[in-house]
């Protein structure tokens, strides 16, 4: 019994590669993903070069909605997302690589450690709205931290500039993306031997020359990452504009919304073509960032660990 | 020249087996950035708990805790509550939209737990897995709205197919299934091939080498993936906004309640309270059944 079922296996091994059955339903996933998904997102591009009669597209290249939307003013509203949206990825790129260094190389115990990454991952899986919407009552007019800075004395009358401002909209953006940045980094750092970082101390390198030489190099790919998962998300954010901003801060996503609304998507799709340009820009630097470290293929090195 | 000066140092500096990194851990610029770290996650966990604090406050919208009262969470559920001549008989109008979310949820975890089962195990050992990974990572890097206009033209405009639930349902999984397989390949690159090539040669048919090893041995990564995908969908905000046809999720429903300037809706703060907790419970579990146990012991395999 056993050896008819044996020569069967062999059999069947003989007309299918071992595998096959994996790679066919790994080539048929991968069709099916780039078919539904990564043509459409790459066809955003092509799209913001047509022109539509309402759900009609017209098959020819033209740049009208490119002219329409630095008329109507693009030019500032583009401006301003990017301004706030690097102003924030640089301010998290600071706070997060020393913290994400010390996770990966300085924490020893597993315990706080293991606390840490769990706050680390939580954010990500609760709704976007509930973990901003506070900041409006805490820090209105009439809240408690202008209730508070009233009490003390600091200020005579309400600061107003705490929402729906732009210092809103950075704050809001502190703490929704903070995890993002701090991920890739720590993964990259936490792939750095021990070893180097011991060879350059016993060559005499100072601890600055080894975090100049050693680990920012070899952490590089994880910074870039990081700002690929902070800077491009936060271009086309939708919750902490609109729930901190309050329509003072006009930002990328909301015209998006009100363009589609109106049945502009010529002008949706242009707006929606630049973050996505940034984000290819970032996606060649990032490959560029990898290749001295064995490309792509390693980042599956660090999830072993 | 200083690197030769050193060698007869090295001898006398005995304690010099502490790695580097932990003396770098014992000096100042550690507790600096520890600092910060633990501040920035203050920043994120204060608005959380400050929002259950508040929900059981009795005027929530002035950010003070205090008076405590139930009073919301009443008015969610029964719809009963009466202030300032406004009725607040909310309850049907939440319930739909929690049983269309619920209802999308469960899709998409299942289809997360499949789609990631099916590529997670293979795309670690395939040659093209860098790129693949980056293409199947996609929707992570580009901003929700981005990805929801593009597929809203592309299906709409493109093909001409009418949203409805079956985009809500294809929008969720693009957003969700990233993770879902990020987590699988926590489990699946622990994996040992050779499981499967001792099965093969003793004669395992691939069906039973897949439902008999790969499966068991994947199991926290399936559970994961299915975990992530449910609450990713869930809480789906930017990719619902134009995949749908009129229909309205919880946190769409949440984002037009909360949208107005000055928001007359403390039953917001009561719903998400009890979203959010449940989201962190869900997450709790999801990490400790994906991450909690790294290796995977040979008595999962002999039970099979």
């Amino acid at each position: 019994m056993a050896l008819a079922e044996h020569a069967a296996g062999m059999k069947l091994r003989q007309f299918l590669p071992r595998l096959s059955v994996g790679i066919w339903s790994l080539s048929g996933f991968t069709f099916l993903w780039v078919i539904g998904i990564v043509v459409p997102l790459l066809g955003i591009l092509l799209f913001s070069f047509l022109q539509t009669k309402g759900i009609k597209v017209q098959w020819d290249l033209t740049i009208k909605a490119y002219e329409k939307l630095f008329f109507y003013g693009g030019g500032p509203l583009i401006g301003r997302t990017i301004r706030i949206a690097a102003t924030m990825t640089v301010i998290e790129l600071l706070l997060a690589f020393p913290f994400a260094l010390w996770l990966a190389k300085g924490a020893k115990n597993q315990n706080l450690k293991l606390i840490t990454f769990t706050l680390l991952t939580v954010p990500f899986f609760l709704s976007p709205v509930a973990r901003v919407i506070v900041w409006r009552s805490v820090m209105s007019v009439h809240g408690l931290v202008n209730t508070a800075l009233l009490d003390i004395g600091l200020v005579s009358e309400p600061v107003e500039w705490l929402i729906f401002s732009e210092f809103a909209v950075h704050l809001g953006y502190l703490g929704q993306y903070f995890p993002a940045m701090v991920w890739p980094i720590f993964l990259s750092v936490a792939l750095i031997d021990d070893e180097y970082l011991e060879a350059s101390k016993d060559l005499g390198a100072s601890r600055l020359r080894t975090l100049v030489h050693v680990i920012f190099p070899l952490a590089l790919p994880g910074i870039v990452a990081g700002i690929i998962f902070t800077f491009v998300p936060m271009l086309g954010d939708t919750v902490v504009p609109q729930q901190m901003g309050g329509g003072n801060v006009m930002m990328i996503s909301h015209n998006v919304y009100t363009m589609i609304g109106a049945s502009n998507f010529v002008m949706a799709a242009a707006l929606s073509a630049i973050i996505l340009a940034i984000m290819l820009a970032f996606q060649v630097l990032l490959w560029a960032a990898l290749r001295p470290v064995g490309g792509l293929n390693n980042v599956f090195a660090s999830l072993r660990r | 020249m200083t690197a030769l000066a050193e060698p007869p140092k090295l001898d006398d500096a005995a304690p010099r087996k502490l790695p580097l990194a932990q003396k770098i851990s014992e000096r100042w610029p550690a507790w600096g950035s520890i600092f910060i770290g633990y501040f920035v996650l203050l920043i994120i966990y204060f608005p959380i708990l400050w929002l259950m604090i508040l929900s059981i406050s009795s005027e929530p919208l002035t950010g003070f805790a205090g008076d405590w009262t139930l009073r919301w969470y009443d008015d969610m559920l029964y719809g009963t509550g009466q202030r300032e001549g406004e009725a607040y008989a909310v309850n049907s109008r939440v319930f739909d939209p929690l049983f269309l979310s619920l209802k999308l949820a469960f899709i998409t975890a299942a289809l997360c737990m499949v789609a990631s089962l099916l590529i997670g195990p293979i795309l670690p050992r395939v040659r093209f897995r860098g790129p693949l990974l980056l293409g199947y990572l996609m929707p992570l890097m580009v901003p929700g709205i981005v990805a929801s206009v593009s597929l809203f033209l592309f299906y709409r405009l493109g093909l001409h197919w009418k949203m409805g639930e079956w985009s809500l349902g294809l929008a969720h999984f693009v957003w969700a299934f990233p993770f879902a397989l990020l987590a699988m390949l926590v489990v699946a690159s622990r994996f040992d091939a050779r499981l499967l090539e001792a099965a093969a040669d003793l004669g395992a048919s691939p069906w039973r080498r897949f439902w008999q090893i790969q499966v068991p041995i994947l199991k926290p990564g399936i559970f994961a993936a299915g975990f992530f995908g449910f609450l990713l969908s869930f809480n789906e905000l930017p990719f619902s906004i134009f995949m749908r046809a009129g229909d309205i999720t919880l946190p769409i429903y949440l984002w037009i309640q909360s949208g107005a300037h000055n928001s007359s809706v403390p039953l917001i703060f009561a719903l998400s309270t009890l979203i959010t907790i449940a989201s962190i419970i869900l997450t709790f579990i999801a990490i400790k059944v994906a991450f909690g146990e790294r290796t995977v012991r040979a008595t999962d395999v002999k039970k099979t």
